[in-house]
């Protein structure tokens, strides 16, 4: 809402600057956002929230500043000399919709001439932002301004019938509206029609065909009280909001609907040549019950933690022209007036105390601590402790939208049906929920790549959205891990090229580690296929045996499509199964006191042999007393033959009742080593 | 070097002195002095030269014990045992230098080519988002107050987004948020606020919960908005929950996370789930309310909305409006985040360059 200073001191006194007006205006709960000076004039550009539609006007604007100023509202002239021909004479008023229309008046002016509205009346439109256009329709809005009661002229000689039918659309009608658009319009919009057709959607939009134009003569003037919801729902229904509609359905003074025709009716006879017929046609036929509240004065104070007087409390209501109407020392009845449709209870009278009395009068140094009892927030704690391990692993944190771009999805080979997508996306950038997290993790890798970092170990952890069979859509926590090039690496060997192998087994190493220190256990197995990752070299994460999760490493054609040449390796699982036993407390277990011998061993085996299975053979053949199993070299070249490794174990022996021998020991070692070599076809590495 | 130079002189004065008879005073003298030059020694070699001067054969010592006999008899004794503390202190001292220098010596054996200053090899650690860092520091704070965490989805249904929260369809207040739908019906939450209703309808009061979580609204994205971003949302329903409660909370909130100093103003506003609705700003921290670039010059910074729970929110939940109050409020962490740590560009946060996050370790 475009306020002039000027136009609004016309109604309300006050001795302020422009900027310590806006302040207090401000702060009282109309929030002024800009100040525009043009010229001698300054126009508060004030933000008026859908609670006070009153405000939607100068004289609204005036009269909180009134409250603030401890001032006196002053209306503006309405009185006139009516012409003789009585009003009911020329036109009537039918109204078939008293729900949708609880008050329509009409009066008609005659002898207008068309000419310009005066120069301040355009000037003010102006400012205000409205285009000036002829007197007659510069006046109808200038009103609407002036008091917030939209107003309607027509030309009564394009009218038929001599009557104003207030109904529903009739099924299949059609109009014409006055911005050149063909409309349809259904059973549920109001219309307001002549004998024949509509003339205008009530509220809304006026027609084409009974537009006020040069040649006018004589004017039916509207001002009326459209229901909020039914305006709403109409303008909604043609996508067409108008200044009029816009206060219609924040609701407009019901008490100064007549007011309003009669200012209108005193400037067209003032600018436009007019005279007034005698009367008004005035159809209200329930009016409309005074809202009250009761109210207690502890419970104002209470909700406010603030200690205002009785007496303040009365003023302030008094001074926003609210009536007290019962009061004793307890508690008071106060009625609100009809351009106040926000208020209706005490609640609401805190709400006006509050602003008024100056929300700087709310004290702010007393927190208040309690505990609620056997409220148990563990499990969304759990999530924290996983960030922070992460980050002591030596990964960085990234945060990708939810909203992704259906096509890289598409790419992804992720089931279309199981895709959540947007009704009405922003753009094709964003037109999906997120499935999963990889595509952007792999996405922020190459972005990254392409800023010239050569490595990164980044994570997410962040909600994945799917679409169920029966189309409800379910949402669940992932955590990702994406890995490039050499990040595993200590700074001075950064120059060594990491094969994709050991970038994956960083990664495996992040995830056991991950893993163990939130007290879960977990296996990598079965290799997955997946049109993202390189063939063979992705496997399945299993957690506490439940398969959950993937890793892999990224194709190279993904790669080479994000121009990056370094191995990335990413891992994507449902964070829940990583925190079933974040809150398991370790018990202390014996540290045993006995010393430990260490066996190392060297076989070379087949490339396909895979160094688990050696481990697991290891433990099937070993004593108890094999208490660690370690690879600490592999080794392929001179002297292994080709398709062939050498892998070292190391091999800790240990007793927890005594302190074993070498002779022992050896013993221990040679019978495992033996049966490893029969049972793998495997061979001891020479020792040179 | 000075130091040293005024060392040598000394030890040269009392070479001339010692040639002749001491009486015990004169040896207390010359052991602080030989006291003095040992520990002032700056190097192995100037130690030598002490131990020489004093301990060793044409030393002090030697010529001490050699004028015993020449003193006269009330005073033997005492010289006596003072020459032999002489021995035993300045000795002392000589050893405690030798083992002193032996700190920056080469110790024989150690490698010669150890250099410290190569780059440190251990990983780094990593670090935390900071939108992730000013949540959980959120949670912290307000835990510290009582709170406890509570979670909803993201993808909401009308009622609890709308309706439940006093925003009926028909009503202009749903035009505030421009919101994104789901072909089924569903919604993008636009707040975080409806967790209040969830929480509320499975638990009896006292309820006080802070609920993070992301939210969307169909802004295009700028500088400061981005079509999802975070939000915390309070809710605290008790017997009298009042508006002080609500800005002490809130302050000391912004005080714990931003500064000390920091101030929080309210404004009236209007929010259809709340009565009375306030917007909240926090008095700027770069410019202690002075006004800078970060404020717009006018001191403040706004942050987010809150009020005191509507009844009718209240009720629609099932709790007795008469029996109990609360407040409400909403924070936007990328907000926070933007003040706390500098970033005057909202989409630095979704862009994860490694350079930028690097930074919040
Ligand atoms: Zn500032």
């Amino acid at each position: 809402m475009r306020v002039p200073i000027n136009w609004l001191k016309e109604y309300v006194e006050f001795d302020a600057t422009p900027e310590e007006l806006a302040d207090k205006l401000t702060f009282s709960g109309l929030e002024v956002e800009q100040i525009e000076s043009l010229g001698a004039e300054y126009v508060l550009e004030i933000e008026v929230t859908p609670n006070r539609p009153d405000c939607l006007s100068i004289i609204g604007v005036a009269r909180e500043v009134a409250a603030l100023y401890e001032s006196q509202l002053k209306w503006p002239d309405a009185d006139f000399k009516e012409g003789s021909e009585r009003v009911e004479a020329l036109t009537s008023v039918e109204l078939l919709d008293p729900a949708g229309c609880p008050r329509y008046t009409a009066r008609v002016i005659d002898d207008i001439k068309i000419t310009d509205s005066p120069g301040w009346m355009q000037e003010r439109l102006t400012q205000c932002g409205v285009n000036p256009i002829n007197n007659v329709v510069d006046i109808t809005n200038y009103v609407m301004l002036e008091c917030g009661q939209p107003m309607h002229a027509f030309d009564k000689k394009l009218l038929r019938g001599e009557r104003i039918i207030v109904r529903p659309a009739a099924e299949g009608e059609k109009m014409a509206t006055l911005d050149g658009v063909d409309r349809e319009i259904s059973p549920d919009m109001l219309m307001i029609a002549d004998a024949r057709k509509p003339v205008a959607v009530a509220g809304v939009m006026g027609g084409a065909g009974s537009e006020i134009c040069g040649d006018t003569t004589t004017v039916l003037l509207e001002s009326a009280y459209f229901e909020p919801t039914q305006n709403r729902k109409t303008s909604k229904m043609l996508g067409l909001v108008t200044e009029s509609s816009y206060r219609f359905e924040r609701g407009v003074d019901i008490g100064k609907v007549e007011w309003a025709s009669r200012r209108a009716a005193y400037l067209l006879a003032e600018h436009a040549g007019g005279t007034v017929a005698q009367g008004v046609l005035d159809v209200y036929p329930e009016e409309a019950e005074e809202r009250r509240a009761s109210c207690r004065f502890a419970k104002i104070r209470e909700l406010m933690g603030v200690a205002i007087s009785n007496r303040r409390i009365v003023e302030i209501l008094e001074s926003l022209e609210l009536t007290i109407e019962e009061q004793d020392e307890d508690s008071f009845i106060v009625a609100v007036p009809s351009f106040r449709v926000d208020l209706e209870c005490e609640r609401d009278m805190v709400e006006e105390i509050a602003r008024i009395e100056g929300l700087d009068k709310v004290p702010d140094d007393r927190p208040r601590a309690e505990i609620v009892p056997n409220i148990d927030d563990s499990a969304l704690r759990a999530v924290f402790e996983c960030r922070n391990r992460l980050v002591g692993l030596g990964l960085i944190e990234v945060m990708n939208y939810s909203l992704v771009s259906s096509e890289i999805i598409r790419k992804f080979g992720f089931d279309e049906g199981s895709i959540v997508p947007l009704l009405n996306p922003i753009s094709a950038s964003q037109d999906v929920l997120r499935p999963a997290l990889l595509p952007q993790m792999i996405e922020t890798l190459g972005r990254n790549r392409a800023h010239q970092a050569a490595e990164a170990g980044l994570f997410e952890i962040g909600r994945v959205f799917r679409m169920d069979k029966d189309g409800k859509s379910r949402e669940s926590d992932h955590l990702a891990v994406g890995l490039m090039g050499n990040v595993g690496r200590a700074i001075i060997d950064k120059r060594r090229e990491a094969a994709p192998e050991e970038v994956f087994l960083w990664m495996k190493g992040i995830i056991e580690k991950l893993c163990s220190s939130l007290r879960v256990s977990n296996c990598l197995s079965v290799q997955k296929e997946r049109p993202y990752f390189r063939a063979g070299c992705a496997v399945s994460v299993e957690i506490n045996g439940v398969e959950c999760g993937e890793m892999g490493v990224i194709s190279l054609e993904l790669s080479e499509a994000l121009r990056v040449t370094e191995p990335m390796v990413v891992l994507e699982m449902q964070v829940k199964h990583l925190l079933q036993s974040v809150y398991t407390v370790p018990q202390a277990r014996p540290i045993p006191i006995y010393p430990s011998i260490v066996r190392d061993v060297a076989i070379v085996i087949d490339d396909a042999v895979q160094s688990e299975q050696v481990t697991e053979l290891i433990r099937k053949n070993a004593p108890p007393e094999l208490t660690d199993v370690n690879v600490f070299d592999i080794y392929r070249g001179k002297g292994i033959r080709d398709g062939k490794r050498s892998i070292a174990y190391s091999l800790t022996y240990q007793s927890l009742e005594r302190t074993l021998t070498d002779a022992e020991a050896n013993e221990f070692h040679e019978s495992i080593v033996t049966s490893l070599l029969k049972e793998l076809d495997a061979e001891i590495r020479d020792k040179k | 070097m000075c130091r040293n130079r005024r060392a040598d002189r000394r030890i040269m004065d009392m070479e001339v002195r010692a040639v002749k008879t001491m009486r015990p005073s004169e040896i207390a003298e010359l052991m602080q002095k030989a006291l003095v030059d040992c520990a002032g020694a700056a190097s192995a070699e100037e130690l030598e030269a002490a131990r020489i001067k004093y301990l060793g054969r044409k030393g002090a010592l030697p010529a001490i014990m050699k004028g015993l006999k020449d003193l006269d008899p009330s005073e033997r004794a005492e010289a006596g045992k003072l020459a032999n503390e002489f021995k035993k202190a300045v000795s002392a001292a000589i050893a405690e230098g030798k083992r002193s220098s032996g700190k920056t010596a080469p110790i024989p054996g150690r490698a010669p080519s150890f250099d410290h200053t190569l780059p440190g090899l251990w990983r780094g650690l990593g670090s935390r988002h900071p939108v992730s860092q000013v949540i959980e520091e959120s949670v912290r704070i307000f835990s510290s107050l009582g709170f406890t965490i509570a979670d909803g989805p993201d993808v909401e249904t009308e009622y609890y987004n709308f309706d439940a929260l006093n925003t009926p369809a028909d009503h202009p207040s749903r035009d505030i948020q421009d919101t994104f739908w789901l072909k089924n019906g569903s919604l993008l939450r636009t707040q975080t606020s409806p967790v209040q209703i969830r929480v509320m309808e499975k638990q009896p009061p006292p309820v006080r919960i802070v609920a993070p979580g992301r939210c969307y609204r169909r802004d295009t994205s700028d500088a400061t908005h981005s079509a999802n971003f975070h939000q915390i949302e309070g809710l605290y329903v008790d017997a009298t929950v009042s508006m002080t409660d609500l800005k002490s909370d809130i302050t000391y909130f912004a005080q714990r996370m931003i500064g000390p100093d920091v101030k929080v103003r309210f404004r009236p506003h209007f929010f259809p789930f709340t009565e009375p609705s306030v917007e909240y700003d926090f008095s700027c921290h770069a410019c202690d309310g002075d006004g800078c670039r970060i404020c717009k010059k006018s001191g403040w910074i706004e942050i987010s909305g809150a009020g005191m729970v509507n009844p009718k929110v209240l009720k629609s939940v099932g709790y007795d409006p008469e029996a109990v109050s609360g407040y409400a409020f909403g924070m936007g962490i990328e907000r926070i985040a933007m003040i706390k740590y500098g970033i005057n560009d909202i989409r630095m946060l979704y862009e994860n360059d490694v350079r930028f996050l690097g930074q919040f370790v």
